[in-house]
C-alpha cells in the first residue's frame, strides 16, 4: 500500500483512535438493533420500505457549465455530481468499432466516506463502480449513432451515505439526457439491503455496511442494486452480493422494480423542467439580441443623419 | 470474443439451434496450451476483464456462508493467514467465469495451512514458529465455496456453459454464484445435519444488453 507522502501519516505501528471508542466493540446484534427502533422506524425517520426519493430527492440537470451535460443528485446525505462530455474518437484503438463506447469514471471525494479517507489514486472499489456504471448505461444509449466515438461520463461522489451506485446511475441518466445523447429510455436505479427478513429500501451507509458484513448466524444478508429501463420493461443491470436464497432475491427484485418505477416521474419532471428552462433562456437571449439590434440600428440612423448633415 | 470469426449465417444457426427445446448441458474440458488467450488481451487490453473477474470472485467469496474466514485465524484480533488467489487465463474458449471459479475452488481445496508450533509474545509483537514438517498441515474447509454459473441469453432461452461461438451470439449473460453443499464432501452418516440449501452469493450481468425481469428470474432459477 503506497503511502501518501504529502500528508503526515503517523508512526507505522500506530492504531487508529476509533479502536478505543465504544462503537468499535459493538456486536452485530447491537448494531442491528440500532438501525431500527421499536416501531420499525429507521434511524432517519423513514419506514423500512420508504426510499429517500419519496421524502428528500433533489436532482437538477445542467450543473457543470464546462460539460456538455451534467446533473446533480442528492439522496439526503448521498450527493453525486455527474458530467458528460462531447463524443470524441476512441484513443489508442486500431480497429473500427461499430458501436460507440461509454467511458465511465467514478471518483470518491477524499472526504466522502465516514469510515476512511479516500486515496487520490483510483482504488478497487472505484474501478468496480465504474465498470458497473458502464454496464448499466450501455443498454440505454443508442450507441450505433456514434460509431468509433466514445462519450465520457464522469461521476464525482461528494458524500457517500449508501446507495451511491444507484445515485450515480440516476445522475448519469439525467446528465446523458441533458447532453442530448440519443437514448432509448430513461434509466432509473435503486438499491436494497437485506438483513434477515428485513428489507431496507435505499439503505444508508450504516445499513449497507451491516448488510455486507457477516452475521453471527447464517441468515440472509446482502445488497442488491437494480437499474431498469421502465418504458421498455427491461433490466439493464442487476448486482447482488452477500448470501441469499432464491425467495428472498425474487422478493427483493420485485421491491426494487417498483421503486425504480416510482423514480421515473421524478426524473421526467427534472428533464422537462430543464428543457423549459432552456427554452426560456433562448427566448430571453433572442429578445436581448433584438433589443441590441434595435439600439444599433437607431445609432446607425443617427450617424447617417450626422454624415448627411455634415 | 472479438477475435472469433463467425458469419451472420452461422450466428443465426446457433440462435435457432438454441431455441429448440432440448437441454444443452455439459462441462467443458480445456487443455491449457497457449500462453496468449487472445490478441485483444495484449498489453493492458486484458485489464478490464481481469478487474471484472477478480471483482466477481471477491463478491462470490465475500459472505461467511461461502467461505468462513474464521479458518484463517491464528490469534483472534492479532494474527491471521492471508490467502492470495492468482488467476492466469491461458486460453478463452467461452464460459470463463465458471472455469475460473472451479479452478479457484480446486486450488483452495488443495491449499494447506502449516500448523503453528509455538508462539512467542515479545512485547506487542507475536513471533510465530511454524512446523517444519510439510505434512503437518491442515486443509481448508471449502464445502460451501461458491461456484459461478454463466447463463448466456440467446433468443429467449438461457444456455449453460456456452462456447465462445455461442457467447458471441448473445449480448447479455447472467452470472450467478451458488454456494456448494458441504454434505457432498462428507461421508454418509452426517449428511442430514450438514445438508444446507444452496444460496446465491453473487449475481451479476455481463455484456451490454438488457433483459426482461421474467427472463432474469428464470435464469436465476435455472442457475440454481
Amino acid at each position: 500500500m503506497p503511502l501518501d507522502y504529502r500528508r503526515f501519516n503517523g508512526p507505522e505501528d500506530s492504531i487508529p483512535y476509533k479502536r478505543f471508542t465504544k462503537d468499535f466493540v459493538k456486536s452485530y446484534d447491537e448494531l442491528f438493533k440500532e438501525l431500527l427502533d421499536d416501531k420499525g422506524v429507521r434511524k432517519d425517520g423513514r419506514a423500512l420500505s420508504e426510499a429517500r426519493s419519496m421524502c428528500m430527492f433533489f436532482a437538477r440537470a445542467d450543473m457543470v457549465s464546462q460539460a456538455k451535460g451534467s446533473a446533480y443528485v442528492e439522496l439526503r446525505k448521498t450527493k453525486v455530481v455527474c458530467s458528460v462530455f462531447d463524443p470524441r474518437e476512441i484513443p489508442h484503438q486500431n480497429e473500427f468499432s461499430e458501436l460507440g463506447q461509454i467511458f465511465c469514471e467514478v471518483k470518491f471525494a477524499p472526504f466522502s466516506c465516514p469510515r476512511r479517507r479516500r486515496p487520490h489514486a483510483p482504488d478497487a472499489e472505484e474501478k468496480a463502480l465504474s465498470v458497473a456504471l458502464r454496464k448499466a448505461l450501455e443498454p440505454s444509449v443508442c450507441r450505433h449513432m456514434f460509431p468509433n466515438y466514445q462519450v465520457d461520463v464522469f461521476i464525482y461522489i461528494l458524500e457517500n451515505d449508501g446507495a451511491c451506485l444507484s445515485a450515480a446511475i440516476n445522475a448519469a441518466g439525467l446528465a446523458l439526457a441533458d447532453a442530448a445523447v440519443p437514448m432509448y429510455d430513461i434509466i432509473t436505479s435503486c438499491t436494497v439491503a437485506v438483513i434477515g427478513d428485513k428489507m431496507f429500501v435505499d439503505p444508508t451507509e450504516a445499513e449497507e455496511y451491516l448488510a455486507t458484513t457477516n452475521p453471527d448466524t447464517p441468515i440472509n444478508h446482502g445488497l442488491l442494486t437494480l437499474s431498469t429501463l421502465s418504458e421498455l420493461k427491461q433490466i439493464s443491470d442487476f448486482i447482488q452480493i452477500g448470501s441469499m436464497d432464491v425467495l428472498s432475491v425474487t422478493n427483493a427484485m420485485e421491491v426494487l422494480e417498483k421503486e425504480c418505477e416510482r423514480l421515473v416521474p421524478l426524473v421526467q419532471k427534472v428533464l422537462v423542467g430543464n428543457v423549459l428552462k432552456c427554452f426560456d433562456q433562448r427566448k430571453r437571449l433572442e429578445e436581448e439580441a433584438n433589443e441590441r439590434e434595435k439600439a444599433l440600428n437607431s445609432k446607425m440612423e443617427e450617424w447617417k443623419k450626422l454624415l448627411n448633415a455634415g | 470474443m472479438a477475435g472469433l470469426l463467425l458469419s451472420p449465417t452461422e450466428k443465426v444457426f446457433i440462435v435457432h439451434g438454441v431455441q429448440r427445446p432440448k437441454p444443452i448441458l455439459g462441462i467443458s474440458c480445456c487443455s491449457l496450451t497457449s500462453a496468449n488467450a487472445a490478441p485483444q488481451f495484449e498489453g493492458r487490453g486484458g485489464e478490464q476483464l481481469a478487474i471484472g473477474i477478480a471483482k466477481l470472485m471477491q463478491a462470490a467469496y465475500h459472505s461467511s456462508d461461502a467461505f468462513d474466514l474464521k479458518q484463517l485465524c491464528i490469534f483472534e484480533g492479532k494474527q491471521c493467514w492471508k490467502i492470495y488467489v492468482d488467476i492466469l487465463i491461458l486460453e478463452c474458449g467461452g464460459n470463463l467465469c465458471d472455469a475460473v471459479s472451479m479452478a479457484v475452488k480446486a486450488a483452495l481445496f488443495n491449499t494447506k495451512l502449516p500448523s503453528v508450533k509455538a508462539a512467542l509474545m515479545d512485547g506487542g509483537n507475536i513471533d510465530l514458529q511454524l512446523s517444519d514438517d510439510p505434512y503437518d498441515a491442515k486443509s481448508l474447509d471449502i464445502g460451501t465455496a461458491p461456484l459461478l454459473v454463466t447463463l448466456c441469453k440467446i433468443g429467449d432461452k438461457c444456455v449453460v456453459d456456452p462456447s465462445a461461438e455461442e457467447e458471441s451470439c448473445s449480448v447479455i449473460s447472467v452470472v450467478v454464484g451458488v454456494t456448494g453443499n458441504p454434505s457432498s464432501y462428507n461421508s454418509e452418516e452426517n449428511v442430514s445435519d450438514t445438508a444446507k440449501e444452496s444460496k446465491f452469493t453473487t449475481i451479476e450481468m455481463i455484456g451490454s444488453g438488457s433483459v426482461a425481469p421474467k427472463t432474469l428470474k428464470d435464469a436465476m432459477n435455472q442457475g440454481m
